[in-house]
């Protein structure tokens, strides 16, 4: 952390917080609060005389509170930048004359009362979120009486008492009777792998970190008794099964389950677990000095700001999504956003340092060159035709369309910031936007071509290019058999298929359309696919009033592990099909045509009609 | 224990009762039986125990065993279980499961035939329907086929005149 204040080309805020995002990779406008220190970075030598006449004392947050610290202080020893902050809640203040002692002992004087906060604008090319992890609370596991027993700790609160820069300098004692126990029980999974209470998932660190607390504890204190009551040691890293080992070898009991209730011994504040071992059968009852709960992690609550900002997306963890759990595991879904840490999932060091270091490789990689080569699948607005009615913007995942609704100049696509999702050009009513490589021309003359001949015969499918068309890829290389008339047309995301592609299709004679794109969170498109859900729905609403059967549209979410999923939704769409008349056929062409659909590539004015 | 004897299908058939739904997902983190009452005193008691035999599909030895009648319903199990099996629900399919199989043991059989003959558990004697005639209350006769019409067993009696509610 040092080493990162040091370096030159790397500027660290301190004590600041992001509150507006803006822009696109390469050119994000980023507004920091950076908040007033008080004591002027440069000159402050971290000394110490400030903290020494400082009369206000409170809990150290660093410490968990088991020691307190001044209103004047430093976080922790190793803190970058070194300098004194005064906590600007807790300061009896200077004026008119309260206290300001710290002025007055401090020798370089760069106390400063008169500091104020700062606002300032950055602008950055990319973007690294590593915004890190809460701890989780226990209270609410009532049995583990983490409220109501003294010597329930957390094992964050055993990391504070075992370490030498730590309130007790390194001596583990209880905090009932400061008194070294002669006995420590560990329990594991607490707040994680929970359906209930706490959280579903592994919390990833706390097997690992329990094992290392006991060999601390052994080598401090040999004759200690420490028990571990756990369901699964994960010990899965490099080096981690040897380190299990070592902690087993060096006389630590393992036991498989989890203790129903932990009850204290009010004479010795001592504390009881009763126990269902499952390796011996038995109902056991343990008896500990000091408990620790191996607490798992949570993502903090202001996560969402940042996630609001940058237009992230969340899984359903609430950790930061990725834009792909194998082969872009560090980068967002919007460009030119990386994600470190935590921020992504539960993770160790290791794991954090690996992935901060491909983050900052994945922004080198896309900051080096100067220049942003990105795909030609763009969307592009004609603004002839734009009425600027705003809904391009609205309907773009990815914030890359510039326009201002009522009055304004025509909608503008950044390219940069444009992923070619072709939402946009599919909900436009002015028909203004070109969706490159996928234009309304192109995809029509799929349709025509699809339903040239023996329309009756024929199923066309649009299917969206990362989820549907490789499930039915997946299909065909499984040899998964499906019925052979039907016609895939590929757009690159299900928001690409406009009503007027379905009404021509109709209209050419089709007995039965499928649109399929990916499950809901997994669209390629951040969510594109919910525009093609609320699209389908309006369009099905509109079958009904225009006399036409809705289920001959049908929508589904087929995945590109789902290719016996997609076989079976094709042998059901054949079912359907053979079960739509040669009359039904021509009088839709009949309905469709008096309602003028689909609308001709027109003004709006011609549209209305439609 | 032979697999042979195992019957993989005893999981879902329980998780197909009303509260065995959650039966699939126990990982055996044994909370349960480290909280249960009934536990503490017949230590033999062990609800973990029990799911995993059903979840081997040990149903001659899960539906047979007297054990699974001793479950006190006191729910501390679901209380602390991290995986939301609910496990006293789980354990009440079980017991209907089996019940339906003929192991209901004698003393339920016996509520069972009184509940069929009387429509009550308790007989109500001179002393209950004394206090519902301070309460202004109709007196209560010993009428079975007031529930049983009520559970479409018979056709409704008719009531007799002077017991209007």
């Amino acid at each position: 952390m040092a080493d990162a204040g040091r370096h030159p080309n790397i500027t660290l805020l301190t004590n600041s917080q992001v509150t507006a995002a803006s822009g696109y990779v390469g050119n994000f406008n980023i507004k920091v609060l950076k908040k007033a220190r008080m004591v002027v970075e440069g000159q402050c030598t971290a000394c110490g005389d400030c903290v020494k006449v400082c009369p206000v004392v409170v809990p150290d947050e660093f410490n968990v509170g088991l020691s307190s610290r001044r209103a004047i202080y430093q976080p922790f020893p190793q803190a970058v930048p070194s300098a004194y902050i005064i906590d600007g809640q807790q300061c009896l203040g200077h004026e008119p004359i309260v206290c300001g002692k710290c002025m007055e002992a401090c020798q370089k004087k760069c106390i400063d009362f008169n500091m104020s906060d700062e606002e300032l604008e950055l602008k950055v090319g990319t973007i690294v979120v590593a915004t890190g992890v809460d701890v989780y609370d226990p209270t609410v596991l009532d049995e583990y009486g983490y409220t109501r027993h003294e010597n329930v700790l957390t094992s964050l609160e055993l990391e504070r008492l075992i370490s030498s820069g730590g309130p007790s300098q390194g001596q583990v004692i209880r905090l009932s009777d400061r008194a070294v126990p002669q006995s420590v029980a560990f329990i594991q999974c607490v707040g994680s792998r929970s359906l209930k209470r706490g959280n579903p998932y592994c919390s990833n660190i706390c097997c690992m970190n329990t094992i290392k607390s006991t060999l601390m504890l052994k080598e401090h204190y040999p004759e200690m008794e420490v028990k571990v009551f756990y369901i699964d040691i994960r010990a899965f890293g490099k080096g981690f099964e040897d380190l299990f080992r070592r902690s087993k070898a060096a006389g630590v009991r393992y036991i498989r389950g989890i203790p129903g209730e932990i009850q204290e011994d009010p004479q010795t504040r001592g504390l009881v677990l009763t126990v269902d071992n499952t390796a011996t059968n038995a109902l056991e009852t343990h008896r500990a000095d000091m408990v620790v709960l191996a607490v798992g992690m949570h993502p903090p609550e202001q996560m969402k700001v940042i996630q609001e900002m940058l237009a992230l997306q969340k899984s359903p963890d609430g950790f930061y999504l990725e834009a792909h759990p194998k082969l872009q595991p560090v980068d967002s879904a919007t460009r030119g956003v990386f994600f470190a840490g935590c921020a992504e999932g539960p993770k160790d060091i290791k794991e954090s340092v690996t992935q901060a270091s491909a983050a900052a490789a994945r922004a080198m990689r896309l900051m080096t060159p100067g220049k942003l080569r990105v795909e030609a699948i763009t969307a592009e607005v004609d603004p002839e035709t734009c009425t600027i009615c705003g809904i391009c913007g609205k309907v773009c995942p990815y914030q890359a369309i510039a326009v201002k609704a009522k009055g304004g100049k025509p909608a503008f696509v950044n390219a940069a910031a444009c992923m070619g999702c072709g939402t946009c050009a599919a909900e436009c009513p002015a028909h203004a936007i070109t969706m490159h490589h996928f234009t309304d021309g192109q995809i029509n003359a799929q349709i025509d071509a699809t339903l040239e001949d023996d329309p009756q015969g024929r199923i066309p499918i649009f299917a969206c290019n990362w989820c549907s068309y490789a499930g039915a890829d997946f299909a065909g290389v499984a040899r998964l058999p499906y019925p052979p008339n039907t016609r895939l047309i590929r757009t690159m995301c299900s928001g690409r298929v406009s009503e007027d592609f379905i009404w021509r299709a109709f209209s050419q004679g089709a007995p039965v359309v499928l649109l399929s794109g990916c499950h809901f969170g997994d669209c390629h498109y951040i969510n594109a696919n919910h525009w093609t859900d609320k699209r389908v729905k309006r369009i099905w609403r509109k079958m009904e009033k225009l006399g036409l059967r809705p289920e001959r549209l049908q929508l589904e979410w087929i995945s590109a592990a789902e290719g016996m999923r997609f076989a079976q939704v094709m042998q059901r769409m054949e079912e359907l099909r053979a079960g739509v008349t040669p009359e039904e056929i021509a009088q839709t062409k009949v309905i469709l045509a008096q309602a003028g659909l689909p609308g001709e590539k027109a003004p709006p004015a011609k549209q209305a009609a439609g | 224990m032979r697999l042979n004897d195992c019957d993989p299908s005893f999981k879902h058939e329980i998780a197909r009762q009303p509260g065995g739904e959650g039966i699939k997902t126990c990982f055996a983190c044994a909370a349960c039986t480290a909280r249960c009452p009934v536990g503490s005193l017949k230590p033999e008691y062990d609800p973990r125990r029990l799911l995993r035999l059903a979840i081997l599909g040990r149903r001659e030895e899960v539906l047979s065993s007297p054990l699974i009648w001793l479950c006190c319903s006191c729910q501390n199990c679901s209380e602390v279980c991290p995986q939301d099996v609910r496990c006293t629900d789980v354990l009440t399919a079980i017991k209907n499961l089996a019940a339906a199989a003929g192991y209901a043991p004698p003393s339920g059989q016996a509520m069972a035939r009184q509940l069929a003959a009387h429509g009550r558990l308790l007989e109500v004697g001179e002393f209950e329907n004394d206090k519902r005639a301070e309460l202004g209350l109709p007196p209560v006769s010993e009428q079975p086929g007031d529930y049983q019409a009520l559970l479409g067993l018979k056709p409704e009696a008719p009531r007799p005149a002077g017991e209007g509610a």
